[in-house]
């Protein structure tokens, strides 16, 4: 039981800290830094800057038709993933109570087995990216240890997730403080490496589409 | 709403599958009775999840026999030959009629009936000292 | 004081019967989970064997563990078990006070050198040379050093005995410790539980007479057969468990339908007890099925767990301050960096414009 109080007291504690800290940080940092403001004359019929943007964001959710059969496995992989794992975090009772106690929001939770499910699927789809990344050429050639260790941190919550809820391997005080402290070194790694895509995401391809609808053809 | 005496929530039928599976056990050990007559096992109720309608559904299934016992002994014991020869529901009680432990024994008598060996030889002691004095 | 006869022939001249002592035994082997077989040699054995000489040392403790034990639902059977030992020493139970008390327990000692069982409720103040708890001027860690020396074997029973319980809680002014912490080469058994079941109590003292040794024990010493399953492995409340039903505060309408009581606190997943399977009060009823969370109180430190109420999932820490803390730090190093990087920018376009 000592290890679960660890988990639920000091390690989350120190995980809050370091990912609010590294988040304002980077967020921060980068978006205080100068802006480039293109000031030639934009193009014809160019919208505001921010609905550029905007547009960018959303209709890069899904490649363009010449690239969809090159990027088919990571794009239907990915959604897989981020899905399951976005029906995981918000649709399961216990991690609902977990984001109540700290903002205090809470909604109704999906039944227990299907996010059992949906997270087994999850896992797989994570572990068809690792193995991805390990046998596609370029992929391997471009892959640091950075990029295995955000994938490393984000696969151990789910399959501690499962296997506590499953109840195999250890008592489930054990597994329910393997999952809590892998969810903490989650989110301290997460300002770190490029788990931060999550936020960042959002001000890259608005920069560009803010970039591209200013000028040249329409995209 | 009276909750002290209100039954507990319930929210599924009673397992019919491990009804089923006492009776398998039952019946392997009745073989074994009968292959041998000094065989003696038994069934602990307490130790199954059966809830009360899976415990009624297995005492419909057993049926009674011939054999009803009510023993007085540090509190009330009731004994009932089931249907079948061997077995027999023994329901220990305390003086509120409440079920202390159950369980379905096999043998040939259970051995709660029987008198003591000890007891005997006490009683043969006592039953001549009575008469001598 | 114990007798030198076999307890058979003892029982058997107070109107019990060996048939009687069999029922008994096959009670205390179903609560034990042995099989049904044991209870004949249980049965044998405890007849032949002679009457257990308890020693029974109250620390810092509430009675409730002796209440648990004494005030028993089925009087007629479990009350045997104040027939199979001898309660040589015992504040609340025994006749005798004051110095004759004390002299009864050291001529117990004395009679049963090597023999005697101790059972010990309450922790133990250690702080101030143990000044926090004394009896008949005598400390409690004097008391029982002195007591568990000659001893056969020692039995913690109730949280505090076990773990140090309520008196441990932060910040334990009184140094409270487990006996664990103080008996050292004895066999230990503990039987935590806030109070603990009664049958545990009873059925671990069977065990050790009929089998002269403790019944299998868990890594933190407790009976297996009674602390080997967790609240939740037996709650009747399961289903709605894996269903998604949960009470979201007491006696709202999920509370009333006897929904799961998980996120109103309950510890049951990793709290291990009989509970669920014997429940309380000749098995009337238990904390879940009266409406409210498992507190977990017989395991360790448990309240000190970030509070009974607070549903496992959530943190026990100072998330709510860390957090705004944080941001400000963040949000000052990003600044920081941002200004770093526009005055490097700066010198780099003044440096080109020159």
């Amino acid at each position: 039981m000592e290890l679960l109080d660890f988990a639920r007291g000091p390690a989350l504690d120190f995980a809050m800290l370091v990912f609010v800290l590294g988040v304002t940080w980077r967020l921060v940092g980068v978006l205080l830094l100068p802006r480039l403001r293109d000031r030639s004359a934009p193009r014809e019929g160019a919208p505001p800057r921010l609905v550029g943007a905007l547009r960018a964001i959303v209709r890069r959710m899904w490649p363009r038709k010449e690239f969809i059969q090159v990027t088919l496995f990571s794009t239907i992989n990915s959604y897989v993933f981020h899905l399951g794992l976005a029906i995981v975090v918000f649709g399961l009772a216990a991690h609902i109570v977990f984001i109540h106690d700290l903002f205090g929001l809470s909604w109704p939770s999906l039944p227990s087995d299907l996010v059992f499910g949906v997270g087994v699927i999850t896992l797989a789809a994570l572990v068809a990216a690792l193995v991805r990344r390990l046998t596609h050429p370029v992929l391997r050639l471009l892959s640091g240890p950075s990029d295995y260790l955000s994938w490393l941190l984000t696969t151990l919550p789910v399959l501690t997730g499962l296997l506590a809820t499953a109840q195999i391997g250890a008592r489930y005080e054990t597994l329910l403080a393997a999952h809590i402290l892998s969810i903490a070194a989650f989110l301290i790694w997460f300002p770190f490496g490029k788990l931060m895509h999550a936020f960042l995401f959002a001000f890259s391809r608005g920069a560009t589409g803010m970039r591209f609808s200013h000028r040249g053809v329409k995209v | 709403m009276d909750t002290l005496n209100a039954p507990p929530p319930r929210c599924d039928p009673p397992d019919a599958g491990l009804v089923e599976a006492v009776l398998q056990e039952l019946a392997v050990m009745l073989e074994a009775l009968a292959g041998d007559e000094q065989f003696n096992d038994a069934i602990d109720l307490h130790s199954l999840p059966l809830d009360d309608g899976a415990r009624e559904q297995l005492r419909q299934r057993l049926g009674r026999g011939e054999i009803e016992a009510r023993l007085e002994l540090a509190g009330l014991t009731y004994i009932v030959e089931t249907a079948y020869a061997g077995l027999w529901w023994v329901r220990h009680a305390d003086a509120d009629e409440h079920t202390v432990f159950e369980q379905i024994v096999v043998a040939r008598v259970p051995p709660l009936l029987p008198a003591h060996g000890a007891d005997i030889a006490a009683a043969a002691r006592r039953l001549g000292a009575e008469l001598s004095g | 004081m114990t007798d030198s006869q076999p307890l058979g022939e003892m029982l058997r001249e107070r109107g019990v019967s060996r048939r009687a002592f069999l029922k008994y035994a096959s009670y205390m082997a179903s609560l034990m989970a042995l099989p049904p077989a044991a209870a004949a040699t249980m049965a044998q054995s405890m007849a032949q064997a002679r009457r257990q000489s308890v020693i029974w040392l109250s620390f810092q403790e509430c009675t409730g563990c002796t209440e648990s034990l004494a005030r028993s639902f089925s009087p007629s059977l479990e009350e045997m078990i104040f027939d199979l030992i001898s309660l040589d020493y015992h504040h609340t139970l025994q006749a005798v006070s004051g110095e004759a008390a004390e002299q009864a327990r050291r001529q117990a000692m004395r009679d049963h050198k090597g023999k005697y069982i101790v059972i010990v409720d309450g922790s133990v103040p250690t702080a101030g040379g143990g000044v926090y708890s004394a009896i008949a001027g005598q400390s409690n860690v004097a008391m029982l050093a002195e007591t568990v020396e000659h001893a056969a074997a020692v039995i913690a029973v109730g949280t505090c005995a076990a773990f140090g319980g309520l008196p441990e809680a932060d910040p334990n002014p009184t140094g409270a410790v487990p006996v664990s912490k103080l008996v050292m080469g004895k066999p230990l058994i503990n039987i935590p539980g806030c109070p603990p079941m009664p049958q545990a109590m009873a059925g671990t003292l069977v065990h050790l007479l009929s089998f002269g040794k403790p019944p299998e024990l868990d890594a933190l010493l407790r009976p297996l057969a009674f602390f080997g399953e967790t609240i939740h492995d037996r709650c009747y409340r399961r289903q709605f468990y894996k269903r998604g039903l949960f009470a979201k505060s007491f006696d709202d309408a999920g509370a009333r339908k006897g929904w799961c009581l998980y996120e109103l606190g309950c510890k049951g997943p990793v709290t291990y007890n009989a509970c669920a399977s014997l429940k309380w009060n000749g098995g009337v009823s238990f904390p879940i099925q009266s409406g409210h969370g498992c507190i977990g109180c017989s395991e360790p430190r448990f309240w000190d767990r970030g509070g009974l109420y607070k549903a496992l999932p959530t943190g026990t820490g100072e998330r709510r301050r860390v957090v705004p803390i944080a941001a400000a730090g963040g949000a000052a190093l990003g600044v920081a960096a941002a200004a770093l990087a526009r005055g490097r920018l700066a010198a780099a376009a003044s440096k080109e414009a020159k």
